[in-house]
């Protein structure tokens, strides 16, 4: 087991992870820089998610080490990892998976809550959280009755409102109009420089790699330096289909 | 066919819900043609054989309500993204249901079709065959087509009813559409941005606390009613077997029973929902905030079958304690086994459909509990709610119950 390099808040080595069978990751190795933007890009089923979710200690890879500082957090419990989770971590996710029962402001007061805060600490907190993010008016209002838009603001300020560690973006503009995309990002973003908040952001495409300080590529569980993109404007198919035509 | 391939692949839980089902069925089944042998065996006492067959409505209506209940949790007839997109959506899914259903339900009617001939003794060859020949009027010989009637009475209306509940509903679909406005706009290529179209919420659902003063309301006529009309001496326990008052001594009673029955179930949501309020009430941690909105949110979907369990429980109540007392005096017995049998179909039937409607409403959460575990969420926060959730219903309903069947038994045993 070799030591992690000091001023990596993050830092992995050969992660391997296979879903019953199934290989999404063969052999990742990466290091997060404390306060940094990482953006990790790549086309769908390249295992961007296994990757921010095997450092996020959702999954445990095998084989393969995730340190986080300089703690190993492949070897934690179960319970030991929810707890790194709840105190040290944010997770947003492509869709805003809130709780559909608790109102906004609840919703993003809620990992607040469970680490013991006051209830009216967390409820200025969230509230301001929300004000931030331009969904200060939805406060009250259930995720039912939001737009899709504003229920992932919603989602990006229950991550924030901890001012956890590191914060991981599983493609957090997915569900997304392209006007909307660039504002979340461009906030999320914002929010994390001003609170020195590290981001490892997951997103198939280059929107992502402008904003951030640095970027992985990932393709079929592997990391590369670039992508070979198939030269595919001419329809390569269309010969084919010409000749039985 | 689909409906059988699907039941044999299932979880055997969803298997056990199913032979449930099953038996239930044919305990109510081997009660109507109870009813049917002694109504062919004294053909003179109509009245008597009508009282009968009506005090089967009871069990009958219990089995319905406990089939819709494990149709609706069904998983092999929820909606699934794969068989909607080949045309097997969630219409004909509540078709299928609806089938599955009347299959369990005559499977339970031919179980107790068998029993019941050979209990009679019809059949013969084994020990049990005719032990109960007397009790069942083993003489008279039974009308096939009056059997087979009274035998697929209960299939057809749990068939029915699953078809008619379980059918997608114009209001739910318009919400789920809106819901997802944005991400279809943005998938359709044919999308011209003619008009600038402000998006809109989804209208917000209809409370389900609106039948709260009904219920009240109800319940309150029914026992006033009750105390009006029950002036009379305490009614012999003899005629009170087949139907109390029914000699005409104190009809309003029966009555009575009803209506407060019928205002415990529709209060049930209300009460649920209540619950909820006060459990996030004032300054909620994260346990209590989380129990009471979920027990808000949950509260149609367990407030009714909660509230139809109530009003069991108090009819038993204040029917034990009238009839207890004579039971003990003298070595007369108020009840006979049928009667019995209908009142432990009844309970077991109302107890297992709470049960299922509280699985429904945890499989309906799963979403919701996979994303408060990405969050760190340990599972023991969730149970911790669960069961603060369990605690509060109890410490509502229970009294309440008590006290309903206290009422309800007062103008009676004064």
């Amino acid at each position: 087991m070799v030591a992690p390099p000091d001023n990596d808040v993050l830092w992995a080595r050969g992660l391997h992870y296979a879903y019953s069978g199934s290989p999404a990751l063969a052999g990742v190795s990466l290091g997060v820089r404390e306060g940094e933007i990482l953006a990790v890009t790549g086309p769908r089923g390249s295992g961007k998610s296994t990757l921010l979710k095997c450092l996020s200690g959702q999954l445990v890879p095998h084989p393969g080490e995730v340190w986080f500082n300089s703690a190993p957090v492949h070897t934690l419990s179960r319970s030991a990892r929810e707890r790194l989770r709840r105190e040290r971590f944010g997770w947003i996710d492509s869709e805003p998976h809130l709780v559909p029962e608790l109102s906004a402001w609840e919703n993003a007061a809620l990992p607040l809550l469970l680490r013991g805060i006051g209830h009216r600490a967390a409820r200025r907190t969230a509230g301001e959280w929300l004000e931030r993010l331009d969904v200060g008016d939805c406060a009250r209002k259930r995720p039912g009755a939001l737009l899709m838009a504003q229920r992932q603001r919603v989602a990006i300020a229950r991550a924030l409102t901890t001012e956890p560690t590191v914060i991981f973006a599983d493609e957090p503009t997915a569900p997304l109009h392209n006007a909307d995309r660039a504002q979340v990002l461009r906030t999320l973003t914002t929010a994390a420089r001003s609170h020195q908040i590290t981001v490892v952001v997951a997103g198939p495409d280059d929107e992502i790699a402008t904003l951030a300080d640095r970027a992985v590529t990932l393709v079929d569980g592997r990391r590369t330096s670039g992508v070979p993109v198939p030269d595919a404007s001419e329809g390569e198919g269309r010969a084919a289909c010409s000749v039985s035509a | 066919m689909l409906s059988l391939r699907l039941a044999r692949g299932a979880h055997p839980l969803v298997l056990l819900r199913r032979l449930l089902v099953a038996a239930a069925a044919a305990g109510v089944g081997f009660l109507l043609l109870c009813t049917l042998g002694y109504a062919v065996a004294h053909p003179k006492s109509t009245g008597e054989s009508l009282v009968r067959l009506m005090w089967c409505a009871v069990p009958l209506a219990a089995v319905v309500q406990f089939a819709l209940a494990v149709a609706r949790t069904d998983p092999a007839t929820r909606p699934r993204d794969g068989l909607d997109a080949i045309g097997l959506g969630p219409v004909r899914l509540s078709l299928l249901a609806a089938a599955s259903t009347a299959l369990s339900c005559s499977f339970g009617s031919g179980v107790a079709l068998l029993v019941y001939l050979e209990l009679r003794g019809d059949l013969g060859g084994t020990p049990l065959s005719g032990s109960a020949s007397g009790l069942l009027d083993g003489n008279a010989p039974l009308p096939w087509a009056a059997t087979l009637t009274l035998l697929g009475l209960l299939p057809v209306l749990a068939a029915g009813t699953c078809a008619l509940a379980l059918r997608p509903r114009a209001g739910a679909a318009r919400a789920a559409r809106a819901a997802k406005q944005p991400a279809d706009a943005a998938q359709d290529p044919a999308d011209v941005p003619a008009a600038p179209v402000v998006p809109t919420p989804p209208p917000a659902p209809k409370p389900s606390y609106t039948g709260l003063p009904w219920g009240i309301t109800i319940i309150t006529v029914g026992l006033a009613m009750e105390a009006y009309v029950a002036r009379g001496p305490a009614p012999d326990p003899d005629t009170l077997l087949a139907l109390p008052g029914s000699d005409g001594a104190s009809p309003g009673v029966i009555g009575g029973w009803l209506l407060a029955s019928l205002g415990l179930v529709l209060a049930g949501p209300g009460l649920t929902h209540w619950c909820g309020v006060l459990l996030a009430a004032g300054r909620p941690g994260a346990v209590r905030l989380l129990a009471g909105r979920i027990l808000q949110d949950a509260a149609t979907r367990i407030g009714r079958p909660l509230g139809v369990l109530c009003a069991v429980a108090s009819a038993s109540l204040a029917a034990a304690e009238l009839y207890g007392a004579a039971w003990e005096a003298d070595g007369s017995r108020p009840f006979g086994p049928l009667t019995g049998l209908g009142a432990g179909l009844v309970m077991s039937c109302v107890t297992a459909t709470a049960i299922t409607a509280a699985l429904d409403s945890r499989q309906s959460r799963t979403g919701t509990t996979t994303a408060l575990n990405r969050l760190g969420i340990p599972h023991s926060l969730l149970r911790g709610a669960a069961v603060l959730r369990t605690g509060v219903l109890l410490a509502v309903l229970t009294p309440l119950t008590w006290a309903i069947a206290e009422l309800a038994a007062l103008p009676m045993t004064r």
